[in-house]
């Protein structure tokens, strides 16, 4: 009676520890699944950290380009006021209807160059233009992009 | 007799925590902000105006022609310097306005790139 008793608890005991081995196999197994899917996902953080690492380094730098741009563009207006000590009052008094002409001409081309830091689309002629005397001299970085001035 | 029963019954009823509770799983799912996609803003069409210069010399001449084309003898003037002042303050405009137009945009390109949409 007892050793049928002990069978029985013994065999009980094992089946629980079989079941036991089984669960805990079990809890392993998707413990594991859980690390590979937690690296995966980690690495694609870390991927699309970099693309906006990336991204943000590539804009900055447009930006900067850009705020040169306007330096250098600035730069030009002042001296086509003020190149080899040039008086726009004494030039306008001397050559009235030419200067009448070429203020005219600027002030048309400075209006074009607000149409297009607006959004304005380019024309094929300011797309095309790569000479000198077809650019919009008020901004050619913006108004005619395939310009490259030649020094 | 009785004590294997009574074992019995306490295998039993321990045997149902065995197996264990299922447990609950909560799934979290993102769900996307909703884009603000605005247009860009539409770009400005601007009205041609016509400078005038007028000198001491010419000042009659230049009355006498906006009499004859109808147009009232009066002229908002500005000095030489002014006028440089005018086209500068205008390029720093229009440097500003295609600046924030460029932040729009890097910004849009951004937080907003096309394979989202």
């Amino acid at each position: 009676m007892v050793i049928t008793l002990v069978l029985i608890a013994g065999l009980a005991g094992a089946g629980m520890y079989v079941m036991k081995l089984r669960s805990d196999n079990a809890i392993l197994k998707a413990n594991q699944h859980k690390l590979e899917t937690a690296i995966t996902e980690q690495n694609k953080v870390l991927e699309q950290q970099k693309q906006d690492f990336t991204a943000i380094l590539e804009s900055n730098k447009k930006l900067n380009v850009l705020i040169n741009t306007f330096k250098k563009d600035l730069q030009d207006l002042d001296k086509r006021f003020t190149k080899k000590n040039r008086d726009i009052g004494k030039l306008a008094i001397d050559r009235t209807e030419a200067i009448e002409r070429i203020i005219n001409k600027g002030g048309k081309n400075a209006a074009r160059c607000i149409e297009l830091a607006s959004g304005a689309e380019h024309t094929p002629e300011e797309l095309k233009a790569t000479l000198k005397s077809e650019i919009n001299p008020e901004c050619p970085a913006l108004a005619n992009p395939n310009f490259v001035e030649y020094q | 007799m009785n004590k294997i029963l009574a074992i019995a019954i306490m295998i039993l009823l321990t045997g149902c925590s065995i197996g264990g509770e299922k447990r609950i799983k909560i799934f979290s799912v993102e769900e996307p902000r909703q884009k603000l996609d605005y247009p860009m803003p539409t770009a400005l069409q601007l009205e041609e105006l016509k400078w005038i210069i007028i000198t001491s010399e010419n000042a009659q001449e230049v009355f006498k022609k906006l009499e004859e084309a109808g147009i009232d003898p009066v002229l908002f003037g500005l000095t030489d310097k002014d006028y440089q002042v005018l086209a500068r303050n205008f390029a720093q405009i229009r440097q500003k306005l295609q600046e924030t137009n460029n932040l729009l945009e890097e910004y849009k390109k951004y937080y907003e790139p096309k394979e989202m949409k």
